[in-house]
């Protein structure tokens, strides 16, 4: 293996990769990244097992080659090197000089036969999305899944691929996001995703990429240029969210995001510390907020808003409203409701998208 | 010596005849037994314990308010702001006012240490105790800035959390003592030991310890567990024994106002090899029968694992949640709860029978060996 690659090239790559490698690990090899020269360049790779990211960058190469070199030295190295093309040759097994102007470096590595086969997804036949896209969908509905234990299927997002739409959904069994997009053609699949696998889609391809989206039994696979990214998916079936999502909602308010928002902070400060727990009163043309918490004290507020229905009293956990405003994409938003104990929705207003988008809050109780 | 008369279990105190021949506290009672034959185990009386370890907490609270049990026979006491309440008192002959106090009302003796971090202070009530050869008279007060040189005599083993695992890991650095590690600098450290546990080793040794003395802690987990006087070979003995377990976590955990979400059982078998297994809940529980039913299962997956005979089992609570916690209305509530409106109603009129007619009121059948 011989190859000489400028220091900007190699710094791209190794960004590339270096977070899908874990700091700490009790197999050596995964805190090593995989170096493969070949015709078309550089070819970087780095996985924890559960997220696999590889990339490929140009370089001059003279002999092809691989190893693997402990990937957080070699970022050091990279970052503290002069400018001017590095040169990376093999000297004995598992060994690799590099040098660049007067630096000189020799790394042990470990023979690639250590390093973890990439699962085998075939991308002939694969989805096809823009990067945009699919970042719209993640930044708006990741947030919602659980990050507990108790129900796993919950930690995943459930992407829903169908011939003429993509739609994303997330819950943690309290609050639930779901945003649709339109799309053209490719089959019918249900895929559930971790979010850290749809962090590095955010990371990873630009907004105007063209991404491949491919699956094999238990894993998904995303490809725009030389980077690809794999991921193991979450066993499904996912709960029946679409009987849960309320069609009978027959109150309705809309009130500005931004001074709901502030509102809901403050009355949070004397909000219980476990529950977070506030009351809305809607009535006439105002939304009154109160919270009252035993050994602590109690806070009352009140908005404008427009209200249509018979005047409604509900309990929230202030955190999962804020949460859900915070992903709003609109200054105006609407919330529904039917009764103190059934879900209300949260949906943006006057949004001028081709997506749509709305949110799902299960109220507190208010007696005890 | 104190402990389990059955002579499993561990011993609780020695008296110093019976130190003579080698026994110490957390020994083994067997092995204790073997080496004192002529001593004379006696059962802890646990009640009396609690209650003088009440008193003792009162008369401190006398000093300051800040007063944090950290078990049944220690105390942090944090007189941070009572300079002008005292006049100026030197730190030293508050304190010996202090162990005087408790002396004249409880009876008891104490060691009393002092200096400016939590853990100052416990080894200087180490440094205080008096022993003879000693010149240690009950008060230790280590003066702010010579905590370094205070630290220096100590072994990093007599240093609170450095268990033996960790000390196998530094001993093969070569660090034994404080003193080793005051060679290094706090960078060196994290490189061998990592960011967290470098960081927390270069201040400890150097007697730096920045947690606060807490005097209203929030219990985070409830446990109970049991030595049996003889290994337990049969699943179902296990299994029974760990219903009288699950009970009195449970019992626990409502006294206290809380509910669980996570369950532990935790297991130790002949050779001491020591294993559990947990599972944390949707939502949080404190029945009888939830507990009982969560633990069962882990208890099977244990056994299943490896099936030799069992010295010890135990159950633990955690991840405490007020009842309010239950407030949270559900989306998908297509699975059935884990725990009912029945479970607590029952469990409720369990603790009230108990409450009236006395702890053994009311038990399980299969306890009482009848099942």
């Amino acid at each position: 293996m011989k190859f000489t690659i400028t220091r900007e090239q190699l710094q791209e790559g190794l960004g590339a990769v270096a977070a899908a490698i874990p700091a700490k690990t009790t197999l050596p090899v995964l805190a090593n990244v995989l170096l493969e020269a070949t015709k078309q360049g550089i070819r970087l790779s780095g996985t924890d097992l559960d997220i696999a990211v590889s990339t490929t960058v140009p370089a001059e190469v003279d002999a092809e080659g691989a190893v693997t070199l402990p990937a957080k030295k070699l970022v050091d190295i990279a970052r503290e090197l002069p400018a001017g093309p590095v040169r990376f040759a093999a000297a004995g097994e598992a060994r690799v000089s590099i040098e660049c102007g007067r630096s000189k470096f020799k790394l042990l590595g470990l023979p690639r036969e250590e390093f973890p086969s990439f699962p085998a997804v075939k991308f002939d036949g694969a989805w096809k999305a823009a990067a945009g896209v699919v970042h719209k969908l993640v930044g708006h509905v990741a947030f919602a899944a659980s990050t507990e234990e108790s129900r796993p299927i919950l930690n995943g997002v459930l992407w829903e691929l169908r011939p003429d739409r993509m739609r994303m959904v997330a819950t943690n069994g309290h609050r639930l996001a779901k945003m649709d997009v339109p799309a053209k053609g490719g089959s019918t699949a249900d895929l559930i995703v971790p979010p850290k696998a749809l962090e590095q889609i955010r990371r990873l391809f630009a907004a105007e990429d063209a991404i491949e989206v491919a699956k094999s039994d238990n894993h998904i696979g995303f490809r725009a240029g030389g980077t690809l990214v794999f991921s193991r998916l979450i066993e499904g079936p996912y709960p029946n969210y679409e009987q849960v999502i309320p069609r009978e909602n027959d109150k309705a308010a809309t009130v500005d995001k931004a001074a709901m928002a502030a509102a809901l902070r403050r009355m949070s400060v004397v909000a219980s510390d476990q529950t977070h727990r506030i009351r809305l009163a809607f009535a006439g043309g105002a939304v009154k907020f109160s919270v009252q918490t035993p050994d602590l004290g109690e806070a009352q507020d009140e908005l404008p808003v427009t209200y249509e229905g018979e005047p409604l009293e509900i309990g929230f956990n202030a955190m999962y409203l804020l949460e859900i405003l915070k992903y709003m994409p609109t200054d105006e938003v609407r919330l529904t409701f039917k009764a103190p104990e059934r879900a209300s929705t949260v949906e943006p207003v006057g949004w001028n998208d081709p997506a749509s988008y709305m949110a799902l809050v299960m109220p507190l109780r208010l007696v005890d | 010596m104190g402990g389990s008369p059955e002579r499993r279990g561990v011993v609780t105190s020695a008296s110093y005849e019976a130190r003579a021949y080698g026994v110490h506290s957390a020994m083994p009672m067997a092995r204790a037994v073997r080496l004192c034959p002529n001593a004379t185990v006696v059962p802890v009386p646990w009640e009396a314990c609690a209650r003088k370890s009440r008193d003792i907490k009162e008369v401190l609270e006398r000093f300051t308010p800040a007063v944090e049990q950290a078990s049944s026979d220690e105390f942090y006491v944090d007189l941070t702001g009572t300079e002008q309440l005292y006049s100026g008192e030197p730190l030293a002959a508050t304190a010996r006012r202090m162990r005087e106090a408790v002396a004249r009302e409880t009876t008891l003796v104490v060691s009393i240490g002092g200096g400016t971090s939590k853990l100052v202070a416990k080894l200087a009530a180490g440094v205080a105790k008096p022993r003879a050869g000693t010149p240690a008279d009950g008060v230790h007060v280590v003066a702010p800035g010579a905590e370094l040189e205070f630290m220096r005599r100590f072994s990093l083993a007599d240093i609170p959390f450095i268990g033996p695992k960790f000390q196998e890991r530094l001993a093969k650095l070569g660090l034994h003592a404080v003193s080793d590690v005051l060679r290094y600098e706090s960078e060196t450290l994290i490189g061998w030991l990592g960011r967290r546990e470098g960081e927390w080793l270069a201040e400890r040794v150097r007697g730096i310890d920045a947690t606060p003395v807490e005097p209203h802690r929030e219990p985070k987990s409830i446990s109970r567990d049991e030595t049996f006087p003889q290994d337990l070979v049969e699943d179902d003995a296990l299994a029974t024994r760990l219903l009288a377990l699950a009970d009195r976590a449970a019992a626990d955990l409502r006294e206290a106002g809380l509910l669980a979400r996570t369950i532990t059982v935790k297991l130790r078998d002949a050779d001491f090899t020591t294993r559990q297994a947990s599972r944390t809940l949707a939502d949080p529980v404190q029945s009888n029968r939830t507990v009982y039913e969560v633990a069962r299962e882990l208890l099977r997956r244990l056994r299943a694992a490896r099936r030799v005979p069992a010295r010890l089992l135990g159950v633990a609570v955690s991840q405490l949640v007020t009842p309010d916690a239950r407030a949270q209305l559900s989306l998908l509530d297509e699975v059935r709860p884990l725990e009912t409106e029945r479970d607590r109603i029952i469990s409720r009129v369990i603790d009230e029978v108990r409450e009236r007619f006395g702890p053994d009121a009311l038990g399980r059948a299969r306890s009482h060996g009848s099942a």
